[in-house]
């Protein structure tokens, strides 16, 4: 179990600037998910942290002790792969046993060892096969077995689920979230997946261009983000944005100037007609473009005057026609100002009765 | 510490392999050049410099513009017939099947024979009494030819033994040529219509031509440095009609013991194989990638 | 490629929705073949021209010195003389030769193996100043032919005292620009990530390298291995030039020799000597026939 620091760390490859200042505190026992889009910097983060890029500067600690100049085998810490990584040339056990001799792991202790983590993962009766004739699920769990059997203070998964199969994924989805409660070791994992990061993260960090947009256990990002690329990232559909300036209905209060509001597909209502909606929450009236069904849910693309955006409903499918107004609470929209950070201090204000005849 | 390690440790992996070639190939051509302006008889402790007189002596020397001329003469024909023939042999050849691959074989297998072999075998086939190749004549009604004791056909006789034995790998280069040709290409040439020679000559060949330069040079160098055959089957003769540049480089430094003049003998075969060279390098740098 | 083409034409024509009169079908069905009977029969005489002098080689060695001397030649011996074997055997210290060229050749493989792994393994992996310079100087070598330095490099090995020895015939070859980039090559195409995991498995760079890379890289060795054992145990030129003394000289000296002990005209002695030094790699070759072929030409294709 550790904690992992980077502290104002810079990265640049070849002139060019991956990682401008990056400061980021990895709690000890932690799962950890960066996530972000393909480019931003969380692969990067994870292979400093390893030992396998060099930062260009600033410091990386792990529990405690600076790791600069360690090399990744003294490093204490494990990684799984993409696409796993396994040596073709040896045998599952040769695979497993291979860092430990490098540790001058005594003979006895190595059996041990193997012999109780493949009793783990289920690999005893594949001990002498090589990776070739394993599948893909029993290849990642050879991989996994590699990594836990050196019992290191951090976990580094880079996308190990990326190379499954949708069925296999969920499964294993489940199986490193029970790993890392029995473990208990800092587990830092990367993906593009904003699903699996949510599903297994206890703690997420959104990357964007190499700057952390947030840090947050999955529920306050989803509900309380700090700004408009990570409330876009995260959800499916994502967040609904639509410019302040076209939504004649909106009135705020409080400190800034709103330049985009935002709702979540799943909180806005549709309707046929006004009614007396409008002292509820926000009216968007708009065509609707397509539905989608997925059983418990529909989604419903509207198109409004402001854009179009969607709206995620666990009713009965809408049967009032092709036209729909869209009601999102007051207290459900979100405010963002031109640089896309979030209004926290800003509230929509509720149309007043007498507001309502004119 | 350890980066200091670290650093060094690339030069003292290739050290062993870059000791080798700096010992026995770069500084001996360094040596020879010094020596081609020597005059030495390999025994005398002394080597008097003589500055140009070697080249002097051996471009005023008939024999020598003659080991020029035959070299160059064998170099052409060799190439042209080895290489000439090599690829229609492989379009021809050029399928994935059992028999297909036992007839690349069969015509393959000179090339891993030793050249001994192939020049004893040869001589005996060229036997001008005895040999099989005047009995074939003969089926056909043509009379005998005196073939390594004629100086009239000792070299071509030599070339047909260079291009029997180079052929086969010639053609199985080629067929390696075709098959990375990607099939797609083919395929949307024959959709569109195209005739088999405009196949050949706007797609085939372009797309061969890197293939096409690399056994040519291969092929040049190699005949330019052609020994083996000619020290066991013509010693040069007759009347020097045969005499090629290394093995006159041979004779002059291991039975005259003329060192400085072998040398400079030396440095022209040098300067030859480090043109074709060159002339390869440029070619392939500046037109022949498609891939 | 001409029956592929063929082929090819004939499938689109019938995708075209041509269909011609049965009459016609017919025919082109014994005319295509006819052609393909033509072409096996020429792909046959193709090979005859390569293996009939091997087979005329074998028929030779078997025949008495009268039979050698008939014109025109004939093929089978009226009794197979075997003893021109032994005969041939015995005019020289063959079992010599045979174990000189068996020392040369593993000899020189053994060093190549030592030397090329690492230099390929440093070109590949490392960066370091100087490296493009330096592996400019192996692809150099590997233009440089043995027939063009033979010279001085016999004059260095006279001052050495190293003529007429095993080293003689070993050092110059102990290591393989040819060897150096194919394996390079190799190197470069293993993933990134092995390397890496090998890395956090705290494996010390010697062992990434021979526990890792080289066994993935195990069939260009293999390649490079066959390629290199053949033509030094074929060579004639090297040793020629750099022993005088039969305690160092290998068998394709040996061989050639003869014709200067048994006579010049002795062909069947020759021909059953010449057997004795062909017939074994003509069978290697036949057995790993797909491996060789692969040797040598993949310095064709890159």
């Amino acid at each position: 179990m550790a904690r992992i620091e980077l502290i104002d760390v810079v990265k640049r490859f070849k002139g060019e600037t991956v990682i401008p200042n990056l400061n980021l505190t990895i709690r000890e026992g932690s799962f950890t998910v960066l996530v972000g889009p393909s480019g931003c910097g969380k692969s990067t983060t994870l292979r400093m942290i390893a030992g396998l890029e060099r930062q260009t500067s600033g410091d990386i600690r792990i529990d405690g002790e600076l790791v600069n100049d360690t090399e990744p085998g003294k490093r204490d810490v494990a990684m799984v792969f993409q696409n796993y990584a396994l040596y073709p040339n040896m045998t599952v056990r040769g695979n497993i046993e291979f860092g430990l001799k490098n540790r001058g792991v005594p003979k006895r202790e190595r059996e041990r060892l193997i012999r109780d983590i493949c009793e783990i993962a289920g690999l005893t009766p594949y001990l002498d096969k090589k990776p070739q004739s394993l599948s893909g699920g029993q290849r990642q769990r050879v991989a996994l077995a590699r990594a836990m059997v050196k019992n290191p203070k951090v976990f580094i998964l880079d996308e190990p689920l990326s190379n499954l199969d949708a069925k296999l994924r969920g499964q294993m989805r489940t199986e490193l979230i029970e790993l890392h409660k029995r473990l208990g070791t800092t587990f830092v994992y990367v993906t593009h997946d904003q699903v699996e990061a949510m599903s297994m993260g206890d703690r997420i960090v959104v990357m964007n261009k190499g700057e952390v947009m947030q840090a947050a256990p999955p529920m306050v990002l989803y509900e309380d983000p700090d700004n408009l690329f990570t409330a876009q990232f995260i959800g499916t559909p994502p967040m609904n944005v639509l410019p302040a300036s076209r939504l004649p209905g909106l009135r705020t209060e409080g400190e800034g100037h709103a330049e985009f509001v935002g709702f979540r597909p799943e909180h806005a209502l549709l309707s046929p007609e006004t009614a007396e909606l409008t002292r509820e929450g926000l009216v968007i009236a708009g065509q609707i473009a397509t539905r989608e069904s997925l059983g418990a849910e529909q989604v419903y693309k509207l198109r409004c005057e402001a854009g179009s955006f969607f709206v995620k409903s666990f009713l009965n499918p809408y049967v009032g026609g092709d036209f729909a107004l869209a009601v999102v609470p007051f207290e459900r929209l979100y405010f963002f100002d031109r640089d896309g950070n979030r209004l926290r201090r800003l509230r929509a204000v509720r149309p007043q009765l007498a507001a309502a005849g004119v | 510490m350890p980066s200091i390690l670290n650093r060094l440790r690339p030069y003292a992996m290739v050290a062993p392999a870059l000791v080798v070639f700096s010992l026995f190939y770069l500084y001996p051509i360094g040596y020879m050049i010094h020596l081609s302006f020597h005059e030495w008889n390999f025994i005398s402790p002394v080597k008097t410099y003589v500055g140009l007189n070697n080249y002097r002596e051996m471009l005023a020397d008939d024999t020598f513009l003659q080991v020029l001329r035959n070299s160059a003469l064998y170099t052409v024909m060799t190439v042209l017939l080895a290489t000439g023939t090599a690829l229609p042999l492989a379009i021809w050849l050029n399928r994935k099947s059992a028999f297909h691959a036992f007839v690349q074989g069969a015509i393959f297998s000179p090339h891993i024979i030793s050249l001994v072999s192939i020049s004893l075998l040869w001589s005996w086939l060229m036997d001008p009494e005895y040999g099989l190749l005047n009995g074939l004549l003969h089926l056909f009604g043509i009379s005998p030819l005196k073939w390594l004791n004629d100086p009239g056909t000792a070299l071509v006789s030599l070339v047909i033994v260079a291009v029997w034995k180079s052929l086969g790998y010639n053609t199985l280069v080629f067929i390696a040529g075709l098959q990375s040709i990607p099939p797609e290409l083919l395929e949307a040439a024959a959709l569109d219509r195209s005739k088999p020679w405009t196949t050949f000559r706007r797609l085939i060949l372009p797309m061969l031509s890197p293939t096409l330069f690399f056994l040519v040079i291969i092929n040049l160098i190699g005949s330019f440095q052609v020994f083996e055959t000619i020290a066991i089957m013509t010693q040069g003769g007759p009347i020097n009609s045969t005499n090629t540049l290394v093995y006159y480089i041979y004779e002059y430094g291991f039975r005259f013991f003329k060192i400085g003049y072998a040398s400079a003998a030396g440095v022209i075969l040098l300067i030859i194989v480090g043109t074709l060279t060159l002339i390869y390098f440029r070619l392939l740098s500046r037109r022949v990638h498609y891939r | 490629m001409s029956m592929n083409d063929a082929g090819r034409r004939s499938a689109i024509g019938q995708a075209a929705g041509v269909r011609r009169p049965l009459a016609v079908r017919r025919i082109r069905a014994v005319l295509e073949a006819m052609l393909f009977a033509a072409n096996r029969a020429c792909m046959l005489l193709l090979v005859c021209a390569f293996a009939l002098p091997f087979a005329w080689m074998l028929s030779t060695s078997l025949k008495t010195l009268p039979e050698t001397m008939i014109f025109p030649p004939e093929w089978i011996p009226a009794e197979p003389v075997w003893s021109n074997y032994a005969v041939a055997w015995n005019s020289g210290p063959f079992l010599t030769y045979l174990l000189n060229s068996f020392i040369v050749s593993v000899g020189i493989l053994i060093l190549q193996m030592l030397t090329i792994i690492p230099a390929a393994y440093a070109f590949a992996r490392f960066r370091f100043p100087g490296k493009g310079l330096l592996f400019g100087l192996v692809m150099a070598t590997l233009m440089i032919p043995a027939q063009l330095i033979f010279l001085p490099v016999y004059l260095m090995l006279s001052d050495w005292k190293l003529l007429n020895t095993h080293l003689a015939l070993i050092l110059p070859f102990a290591s393989s620009a040819f060897g150096i980039f194919l394996l390079r090559q190799s190197f470069m195409q293993t993933a990134e990530e092995l390397i890496e995991a090998a890395r956090l498995d705290n494996a010390p760079e010697w062992k990434i390298m021979l526990r890792i890379m080289a066994p993935l890289a195990r069939p260009v060795l293999v390649t490079f291995a066959l390629f290199s054992f053949i033509t030094h145990w074929n060579d004639y030129f090297w040793p020629l030039v750099m022993t005088t003394n039969e305690s160092a000289r290998t068998l394709p000296l040996g061989i050639a020799k003869i014709r200067e002990t048994e006579g010049t005209a002795t062909w069947n002695v020759l021909m059953a000597a010449n057997v004795m030094l062909a017939v074994p790699v003509l069978l290697a070759f036949f057995a790993a026939q797909r491996q060789i072929i692969r040797a040598f030409v993949y310095s064709g294709v890159k």
